[in-house]
Formats: structure tokens, C-alpha cells, sequence
């Protein structure tokens, strides 16, 4: 089993290159070109998503973390029922649970019968349809295991989020993948309040329900579209 | 999440078969024609990698071999070799949905997104693996080898009733597939040629019976085959450097 790794957690979890089928998803930039979004937006798409949709699921992933440790028996299910209520689109509930399933499946490979990781199944939403525990659930849950601090846990979470949007650029609106890099620097400061914001939350019903109605507005049109590179 | 198998005996019911080759070569008639052949006697279902569209699985689905929702497209992110290969997540999960929805299955098919000669399966994915050619791609693509051609557990060569029109001698293509393999199976393959049809179902027939014996290893071709350069003994690129 592999628990309490510390600092490498977060290179790990933020790595591109972890295997967790991270790389159908676009974080909503897909969608966003289809509605006319231009490259010269993306930083301003970034900077949405890091005050709305990134401090939501950084601070339930910082509260799934806690739930790990703190309680026994864990039990992830009112931090994931008021995650779904935060996120209103059908489609991005399912791309949600998709990628969690992902990161679930690392986890289940890093500390295969840890308690915290087999509670994840209290996260399971019985539907119909059916909602699999979501992206940050589990990745807070895996996060505690691993001896992710919270703060650190919390900019992994927008910092991939960030990510996901700047190399899907590379082949959305295609340009030079140095920008990609500064695109992402320069959210910095709001990347960090962001994260302080989460680490402020301490209960599920305080969850940040920031609305995004343009994002969700696109999510929606894009699960109806037939020709696309990503999930969502 | 039963992706795990051991020879001690506690084998997956469902062989899992990949099905990569270069684009166009004819990896979804393939699977078009297991399914014709194979349905009535096994249950069988279908996942496929587009790049950018859903079009492998509208295909399938509109040839009537299986019932629709038992053929599900992917999508990949524009990175079919990922897909495959480095971080087979999303095809996991598509084959695990299909085992719990319409199983005990038999055979899953999963198809690769059209790409190149070096786009293989990982053993993390699929349990054997079928490589695709055509003639019309050109007579010495077999020769140029690649670890699909090399290692694959069958190297299909398609369409060789098109042989005669673009100039290949399908006969030494086959040899030079055969010399490149090193004794493993190679199928010359028309659909309008009804005893190579029989023999490609029969050898899924027959990897089907192994592999329910544990009788059957999964091979990795790897991203690149063992080869040789001039003047130098043959070596595996992704060695240890000496």
C-alpha cells in the first residue's frame, strides 16, 4: 500500500501524465470554442473557471480529504449529494463521475482495502441514474491517503482543471504551446485565493455554489453535438 | 473494476481483442465480419476509438450485427495512441460497463483509433490483439515491419481482392509478413472471399478456446519492435543504456 507519501503526492496527482483518462476532457474549452470562444478569451475562460467551478471542487475535495480522517466509519455521501446540487448540468454530473472513476481506479491501485478509499462507495448516488463518487471526492479521498496537505490538495485541483483547459487549447485553437504555459502562470494570485477559500469551507452545506451559467449552458449543447475530440 | 487476471485460475470470462492498424486499412469491417460470423454463438459486444467523430460505431451499428447499444464509441481526446497504450482508463471503463450491462460475455471487440504502424495495444487493455493491413497501403509495408506487424497475435492483410488493381502480389506479401513475424499467424483476408472469412473466425474460435484454458499469455508488442541498423547487432529501443 502506498499512504502517506507526503510533497510527491501533488506532483503525482498533478501530473498530465497521471493515467486516469484525464485527456477527454477539455474542462469546458471544447464546448466554449463551439459557442465562439477565441483563443485571445482563453485567459479570461481560465480566470472564470478558477472563481467559480475550480473553488467548488477544490473545497470538496478538501472536505472529502477530512472526511478521510476524520470519522469512522467515512462516510463521503452528504459531501457528494451537495457537490451534485452544485453542479445543475446533467452532462458535467456524468463527465464528473467519469473522471472520478478514473482517479478511483489509481486509488484502489495505490491502497487497495484502505478504509478511506473503500468508503468511496458511500459516495455512490443510487439515481436512477446512477452517480459514481465525483472527480473531487475522490481525489480528496486519495489525497488524505496519500498525506496530501489540504492547501496542496486544493491548488491540485484547479491547477488541473487549469491544465486541462490550456493543452486542450494545443489542439482546439492551436497556437504556440509556450502561451498555454503563461496562461496558466498568470492565474497565480486567483489560483491562491482559491485555495484559501477552500481550506476555509468546513461543512458540505458551505460548499462555494458559484453559479456558471454560460459553462453550463455550453456543457449542455456540447453533449448533443456529434463531432468532438472531448467528453466535455 | 475486474481487470485483473491470474494463470493461478481466477480468469475473466470475456476475452478481451484489440483490433489497431493504420487508417482505412479496414479495422472496422473486421469487426463487422466477426460479428456476422460469430453473434449467433457468442455474446459479443463492441467498443470503438474515433478521433473525431462517433463514425466506426454509426457504421457498425447501421451493419445490424449486434444489436446497437452493445457497440460504444470513445471518445479520445485527439490521442488514440494514449488511448491504447499509456492510459487505457477510458477504454477500461467502457469494456467493464459493457461486462456488467450485457454480460457473461464472450468476446469484447475494441477497436483502435485509425492511426499508424506503431499504435499497439497495452496488455493493461486487451488480452490478444489482431493487426490490420492492406494490400492497397502498398506490398512492402509488411516488409517495413513495426511491433503490430511484428508481434501482433494475427497480422490481417486486408482487401486482397484489390490486389490485382494497385499491383501487390498478395502471395509475397504474406511471405514477407510471415518472415517478419517469426512463425506467427498471418491471414490474407477479402470479405467477398468466403474460406478466408471462415478462417479468421475460426482463429478467434480457437484463441477464445485457449484463453478460456489459460492457455493463452497476453503479449505486449510494445511501442517498437526489436530491429536491427546497419552495422549493428538487433537491439530493443527503451533498454538500459550500457
Amino acid at each position: 500500500m502506498t499512504a502517506g507519501i507526503g510533497p510527491l503526492a501533488a506532483l503525482l496527482l498533478a501530473d498530465g501524465r497521471l493515467p486516469v483518462g484525464a485527456y477527454v476532457y477539455s474542462a469546458g474549452l471544447e464546448p466554449a470554442v463551439a459557442a465562439g470562444l477565441t483563443r485571445e478569451e482563453i485567459p479570461a475562460l481560465l480566470r472564470a473557471r478558477v472563481r467559480t467551478v475550480c473553488v467548488t471542487e477544490a473545497a470538496a475535495a478538501v472536505l472529502a480529504a477530512r472526511e478521510a480522517v476524520a470519522r469512522d466509519p467515512v462516510d463521503y455521501g452528504p459531501l457528494q449529494r451537495a457537490l451534485a446540487a452544485r453542479t445543475p448540468v446533467a452532462p458535467l454530473r456524468e463527465v464528473g463521475a467519469a473522471l472520478g472513476r478514473g482517479v478511483h481506479r489509481l486509488a484502489l491501485r495505490l491502497a487497495p482495502g484502505h478504509p478511506a478509499i473503500a468508503a468511496l462507495d458511500t459516495a455512490v448516488l443510487p439515481g436512477p441514474p446512477v452517480l459514481r463518487p465525483l472527480r473531487p471526492v475522490v481525489t480528496g479521498a486519495l489525497g488524505a491517503v496519500l498525506g496530501l496537505a489540504e492547501a496542496e490538495l486544493a491548488r491540485t485541483v484547479v491547477y488541473d482543471d487549469l491544465q486541462a483547459v490550456a493543452s486542450a487549447a494545443l489542439k482546439l485553437l492551436p497556437g504556440d504551446p509556450l502561451d498555454s504555459v503563461a496562461w496558466v502562470a498568470q492565474t497565480a494570485s486567483s489560483v491562491e485565493e482559491a485555495v484559501v477559500e477552500a481550506v476555509a469551507t468546513s461543512k458540505p452545506s458551505d460548499l462555494p455554489a458559484r453559479s456558471a451559467p454560460l459553462i453550463e449552458q455550453w456543457a449542455l449543447e456540447h453533449a448533443r453535438t456529434e463531432r468532438r475530440l472531448f467528453l466535455a | 473494476m475486474h481487470n485483473i487476471r491470474s494463470k493461478a485460475g481466477t480468469v475473466r470470462r470475456t476475452l478481451r481483442l484489440g483490433v489497431a492498424g493504420p487508417v482505412g486499412t479496414g479495422k472496422s469491417s473486421i469487426l463487422a465480419t466477426l460479428c456476422r460470423e460469430l453473434a449467433d454463438e457468442l455474446s459479443m459486444a463492441v467498443v470503438t476509438n474515433d478521433i473525431y467523430t462517433d463514425e466506426d460505431a454509426r457504421f457498425l451499428r447501421s451493419a445490424g450485427v449486434l444489436p446497437a447499444e452493445r457497440i460504444r464509441p470513445v471518445e479520445t481526446g485527439a490521442c488514440p495512441h494514449t488511448a491504447i497504450r499509456d492510459d487505457v482508463s477510458v477504454n477500461l471503463d467502457a469494456v467493464e460497463d459493457m461486462e456488467d450491462a450485457y454480460g457473461p460475455l464472450d468476446v469484447i471487440l475494441i477497436e483502435s483509433g485509425g492511426d499508424n504502424l506503431t499504435a499497439t495495444f497495452s496488455p493493461a487493455l486487451v488480452d490478444a490483439q489482431i493487426f490490420c493491413l492492406d494490400v492497397a497501403g502498398g506490398g512492402d509495408v509488411a516488409r517495413k515491419g513495426g511491433p503490430g506487424i511484428s508481434k501482433a497475435d494475427l497480422l490481417v492483410i486486408n482487401k486482397t481482392d484489390l490486389a490485382p488493381h494497385v499491383d501487390v502480389d498478395v502471395a509475397r506479401m504474406v511471405d514477407d509478413a510471415r518472415c517478419a513475424r517469426e512463425g506467427l499467424p498471418v491471414l490474407a483476408l477479402s470479405k467477398k472471399d468466403a474460406s478466408s472469412v471462415a478462417e479468421l473466425a475460426d482463429w478467434v474460435r480457437s484463441l477464445l478456446a485457449r484463453y478460456r484454458a489459460d492457455r493463452h499469455t497476453p503479449v505486449d508488442p510494445g511501442p517498437m519492435a526489436p530491429h536491427s541498423h546497419v552495422h549493428e547487432g538487433s537491439h530493443t529501443h527503451g533498454d538500459a543504456r550500457p
